[in-house]
């Protein structure tokens, strides 16, 4: 099966963000940057099933500065076959735009899979896959956690609240990946030293006019520290009196 | 020369000759292991051989099997020169030392052969009586082993008792064939004089000679099918070894990354050096390094002893196959009756089979915590921590298989160059305001501090071992030294990834750290952390980092000999602490005495009591290889293990020198439900300061 991962660079959840100067972005000097948690599992899943299936391609694509080809690459350690590098300067914060550049290079690609993240650590607006499904005129299934092919026909579980539905589609599809599939696999040196001579190709993005742009970044209010009332049971009609004063919990 | 000397020279010749095709073969197997120069620093290695082959230094560690089996050593060495006058006798007639050596020496030589015959058959006897009626666990093998040990010290008994024969016959036959030295041989030759004639003594003679003189070769013969081949191999496998220098003990191979090959690590036999393979040689079960190991003893499918075994059976196995050799049917053959046949019958699994996977697990790979109690404890200088190492490698970065909690701390090290998911700027966090200055701001003002307070990852982030980093700080600010740490510059020097068997992570961070370092030219560092300390200074060598690395344990007590520490006046109460020894800092680079003479100057009523396993026989805390990061879902914790050995001594106090020791020790204690403080020597000596000179109060 001919399978296309879309992926994004993102920067470790871990990190500790600051505003950039011009105020309506982070700051990204410092941070360490990496496949999308989402998107890396959307790589394991189209692993997966090639190899469940015995065969197949898996080509990764991304669009984004050339610092996006370290994780073009490293999706290949974890065993994707060639990669496909849209250069943009920048990632526009517009969805549409950018799925309209992933929609122009997937057209004539012959996919029977097109895989994302549900959605991306950094700007989580989960359009990019629903938008590229919308204009490859294919079904799309989103936040998938289990995935399976079966002839020209596929199976996803999505988790719902309190509940989980499996849902059919035919292929081609784009399905977007929750976790829940397989963790991402952890590359080998094998797979890191083979990945230097796998196909990586470079082209511009064709992305569509960005009609939705960043005015302001913030980080969320410091959460202000705890407070010890006392000790034992002495402190009990204290924190009952905060609970209903303050925190009007109770 | 008389027909007898023509049969025996024809019996010699076959048997040796027989023998020389086996060694051959077993050389020839060893080229199947990789290349590797063991020939540097002759004079440590001829050393090594004195101490550890000929005195027996590691043998002794055992006191009952210890001195019965230098007294074997001993006695064949003693017996290999009687040994050769017989097999010279056999071929020139009438032959003896006595035609050729001074009367003086030849008498002493005289006598020693048949007390070391004796003494000997004292030393099989315990031996067979510990084998076969006290059962030591550590000797516990297969049957194919137990029947080995039998035959063997079956034929060395014979040996012996065969030998005093002869001369008692000989001594029957004709009294003044030997002078008044032999005087087991003349007491047995007196006894037998009573029961026959000379002419009946003289034809038993001739048979006990004859059935001396083939035991000798079946003797020789029989070793390369037997476990016992170590007569042959171990004084050579002690030269070759590096476990007791030269180069840096317990530093791991260095790996070529950029080599354009498929295998990373070691699966198979062929992955390994010669010298690995050499080690299955020299290896006789004896059990010392698996009675040792911590993962052994608390339950877990990890035997050293089952490692080396495993590499030559598997060498036995794959080597006939690949070098188109058949002799090796014998050893099935003698064992276990089986015949050439049995080759054939297993031809298929032989190529399909790897060292991995059909011999060792995985799981007995991943139970290792690298303590090196095994590498410590083998008297033939064995390495089997080398083996363990080499196909962890192969498990990571061949086949990327290893257990998942693992991944996180690879994606991390990457990451945020920590194994925990910190943010790197926080590092610095547990200095702020104890004015303790970054190397960045130093370098800024131009100046340089006169040592690098390297504070590791477990120091920077954790929360118990940030308080032995404050503990460490304010000695050394008591004491006025001038010292700098990176703050958020400090990054994981990448031991862990590398004893996870992360090749490839760990260079990326150690060659970030040493670019680091380089940057502000540091030459001396100082660190609480034995990890950091034996990474930083043993290892990072291989990689261009040259570093003088000292842990606090020694650097403290250097400060509290010169008196350089303002010590409270010890008004203390009498204490009682127990110190436990980290791996890294004990058995990796022998570091001893300074935690406890650091704890008795600091606390001067302080009294240190021992667990039974300390020092170089420590036991690991359970956190060595990576097993920090890990469950331990096998057996018993190691760390209750241990921490209950050091409660066990009734200490008022634990003393540790190793962040990770420390987390291991106190939760152990936690578990144990005791409430007996944890405390790293930094702080036990902390706590003794005097009013520090910058305002800081102890």
């Amino acid at each position: 099966m001919k399978i296309a991962v879309c992926i994004k660079r993102t920067p470790d959840s871990e990190s500790r963000f600051r505003i950039a100067a011009s105020g309506a972005a982070i700051d990204d000097t410092g941070l360490k940057f990496d496949i999308d948690d989402f998107a890396g599992y959307a790589v394991e899943a189209a692993l997966q099933i090639n190899e469940k299936a015995g065969g197949g391609e898996s080509v990764v694509i991304a669009i984004g500065p050339d610092s996006v080809q370290e994780s073009l690459r490293k999706a290949m350690s974890m065993g994707v076959d060639r990669a496909v590098h849209l250069k943009a300067d920048a990632v526009p914060a517009d969805g549409i735009a950018i799925a309209k550049a992933l929609a122009a290079e997937l057209q004539s690609g012959g996919f029977d899979l097109v895989l994302f993240g549900k959605h991306s650590f950094d700007s989580s607006s989960a359009v990019v896959g629903t938008a590229t499904a919308e204009l490859l005129g294919v079904p799309c299934v989103t936040a998938a956690s289990e995935l399976s092919v079966t002839g020209g026909t596929g199976v996803a579980r999505r988790e719902l609240e309190g509940a989980a539905e499996l849902v059919s589609f035919p292929l081609p599809a784009v399905v977007t990946i929750d976790e829940g599939v397989a963790r991402p696999r952890y590359p080998s040196l094998k797979g890191i030293m083979a990945a230097k001579k796998k196909p990586l190709e470079t082209k511009p993005a064709q992305l569509g006019a960005a009609r939705v742009t960043v005015q302001k970044a913030q980080l969320p209010p410091e959460r202000p520290a705890g407070r010890i009332i006392g000790e034992g049971v002495a402190a009990v009609p204290e924190l009952v009196r905060l609970l209903q004063t303050e925190a009007k919990v109770l | 020369m008389t027909a007898g000397n023509v049969v025996f020279l024809f019996v010699l010749v076959a048997a040796t000759g027989f023998f020389a095709l086996n060694v051959q073969r077993l050389v020839r197997y060893l080229r199947l292991g990789y290349s590797e120069d063991r020939t540097d620093h002759p004079l440590t290695r001829i050393r090594n051989v004195l101490e550890i082959g000929i005195a027996q230094k590691k043998i002794f560690r055992d006191p009952i099997a210890g001195p019965m089996h230098a007294l074997i050593f001993w006695g064949f060495m003693v017996l290999t020169a009687g040994t050769i006058e017989i097999v010279m006798a056999g071929v020139i007639p009438e032959f003896s030392f006595e035609l050729i050596l001074p009367r003086a020496v030849y008498l002493v030589y005289s006598a020693s052969q048949d007390i070391f015959a004796a003494l000997v058959i004292a030393a099989v006897a315990v031996a067979l009586y510990r084998r076969l009626v006290l059962h030591p666990r550590r000797l516990e093998g297969d049957d194919l082993e137990h029947t080995d040990a039998i035959i063997i010290l079956s034929m060395i008994a014979g040996l012996m008792v065969t030998l005093l024969l002869t001369n008692g016959f000989l001594l029957a036959a004709d009294p003044s064939a030997f002078g008044g030295e032999k005087l087991i041989s003349r007491m047995i030759g007196r006894a037998i004089t009573q029961t026959m004639s000379p002419r009946s003594a003289l034809l038993r003679y001739h048979i006990f000679w004859w059935t001396h003189a083939l035991l000798i070769l079946a003797f020789l013969n029989y070793l390369p099918y037997s476990k016992h081949l170590h007569v042959v191999t171990s004084l050579i496998n002690v030269y070759f070894a590096n476990t007791s220098g030269p180069g840096t003990r317990g530093a791991m191979r260095p790996m070529d990354l950029e080599a354009d090959v498929e295998q990373f690590g070691a699966s198979d036999v062929e992955h390994l050096s010669w010298k690995n393979l050499l080690d299955g040689y020299s290896c006789t079960e004896c059990g010392r390094c698996t009675a040792a190991c911590p993962a052994n003893i608390t339950g877990k499918p990890l035997s050293p002893r089952k490692i080396v075994v495993n590499t030559r059976q598997r060498l036995m196995e794959k080597a006939p196959a690949v070098t188109g050799d058949r002799m090796d049917f014998m050893r099935s053959a003698l064992l276990h009756g089986g015949d050439d046949d049995s080759y054939a019958s297993i031809g298929g699994d032989v190529a399909e089979h790897q060292l991995l996977g059909a011999y060792i697990t995985d799981e007995e790979l991943w139970a290792c915590t690298s303590c090196r109690a095994c590498v410590v404890e083998c008297p033939v200088s064995i390495d089997q921590l080398d083996v363990i190492n080499q196909l962890r490698r192969n498990l990571v970065l061949t086949e990327s298989r290893f257990p998942s909690e693992m991944q996180p701390v690879f994606e991390s090290l990457e990451r945020n160059a920590s194994p925990w998911a910190f943010d790197a700027g926080d590092r610095g966090r547990w200095a702020e305001g104890l004015r303790i200055p970054t190397m960045s701001e130093m370098a800024e003002r131009g100046e340089r501090p006169d040592l690098l307070f390297w504070v590791g990852c477990m120091g920077s982030f954790d929360d118990r071992a940030k308080k032995i980093t404050v503990a460490f700080a304010r000695i050394m600010q008591a004491c006025g030294i001038r010292f700098a740490i990176l703050g958020q510059e400090e990054s994981c020097h990448g031991d862990p990834a590398r004893r996870m068997g992360n090749e490839y992570l760990y260079q990326m961070l150690a060659k970030n750290a040493i670019e680091t370092l380089d940057r502000y030219e540091v030459s001396t560092i100082v660190t609480h952390c034995p990890h950091c300390f034996h990474q930083i200074g043993n290892e990072f060598p291989q990689l261009g980092g040259n570093y003088e690395v000292v842990h606090h344990s020694t650097f403290i007590e250097r400060l509290l000999e010169d008196g350089s520490i303002p010590l409270a006046t010890a008004e203390g109460k009498r204490l009682t602490m127990a110190y436990h020894d980290s791996c890294y800092l004990g058995r990796y680079n022998d570091v001893y005495d300074a935690p406890r003479e650091t704890l008795k100057r600091a606390l001067p009523v302080v009294t240190l009591v021992e667990p039974p396993r300390t020092k170089d026989r420590g036991l690991c805390c359970g956190a060595g290889g990576g097993r920090m990061f890990m469950e331990e879902r096998t057996g018993k914790r190691i760390n209750v293990e241990r921490t209950e050995e050091l409660l066990a001594t009734g200490a008022d106090a634990i003393a540790v020198a190793c962040p990770f020791c420390m987390t291991m020790i106190s939760d152990g204690v936690k578990a144990a439900g005791s409430d007996v403080p944890v405390l790293d020597i930094a702080e036990v000596v902390a706590s003794s300061l005097a009013v520090v000179s910058n305002g800081v109060h102890a």
